[in-house]
């Protein structure tokens, strides 16, 4: 996350998705990779067996905003190929973790940060992935 | 957890995340004092969480060990990074990168204070 500011050889022809705005959206991420991944670790060091599937989903959604975190803060020309490919499958996982776990909550009892859509996080899972793409929308190249 | 110290916590937290907004809206980076201040926020979740450390280590079994141990270190993290990726390129933007923080230590400790029950 304390990348550098700027990088310009490799970020010549795209604005850069980690400066202005970008740098919030960043922080966001950030926080959700922390807090994604340290729930993920004690969920499945401490209690794996309860509920394997909704532990693993927990460890993806980790992964991805880290993933997410990383490409959006280098925001080089490959780097935000990888942040679309992260952010698109974190909106594909928070709508259908997110719909499952309201029409089956016995197999989802908050235990991911998607659950509900993530009302725990106060619908932050949601809001992160669209102020993600439309993030990269609005630098990408001219 | 000392409830005090918590309640000190959210609070200059808060105060945190409202400066962070207005340096924003007034269009400028954060200035020495803000910096200071937001660094001084930070001491204070240090000696939250090692209080609470030093409280575990001495015996107190809250409900959920692991999770808890988790906000403690989490949350002392927080500030240190959102400090510096504030600073790597100060504009308006960066007041708010130092507010998302402070929310989050806000949360956090808010969290802790419901996770501070004991066990059995």
């Amino acid at each position: 996350m304390s990348d550098g500011p700027s990088r310009p050889e490799t970020t010549s022809a795209v604005r850069k998705t980690n400066s202005g705005a970008g740098r919030v959206l960043v922080a966001v991420y950030g926080i959700f990779a922390l807090a994604a991944t340290a729930r993920a670790s004690v969920q499945i060091l401490t209690k794996f067996h309860q509920a394997p599937l909704a532990y693993l989903l927990s460890a993806l959604a980790a992964l991805i905003y880290i993933v997410a975190t990383v490409t959006l803060a280098r925001g080089t020309r490959a780097s935000r190929r990888l942040a679309l490919v992260a952010i698109i499958i974190e909106l594909a996982g928070v709508i259908t973790i997110g719909t499952l776990s309201v029409l089956d909550p016995e197999a989802f009892p908050r235990a991911t940060v998607w659950s509900v859509y993530g009302i725990g996080y106060g619908f932050v899972p949601l809001v992160l992935p669209i102020w993600g793409l439309a993030w990269l929308w609005h630098t990408r190249a001219p | 957890m000392i409830d005090a110290l918590a309640y000190a916590v959210i609070l200059f937290a808060g105060a945190a995340v409202i400066w962070g907004l207005v340096t924003s809206i007034a269009n400028k980076p954060p200035g020495k004092a803000q910096l200071l201040y937001v660094a001084g926020v930070e001491a204070l979740t240090m000696i939250q969480s090692i209080i609470a450390t030093a409280k575990i280590i001495g015996g107190f079994r809250p409900v959920e060990l692991a999770t808890t141990i988790g906000y403690l270190i989490g949350i002392v993290i927080l500030i240190p990074i959102a400090w510096f990726w504030a600073n790597g390129e100060r504009s308006r933007f960066s007041g708010i990168v130092l507010a998302v923080a402070g929310l989050g230590v806000l949360a956090m400790t808010l969290r802790l204070l419901v996770l501070w029950t004991p066990a059995g």
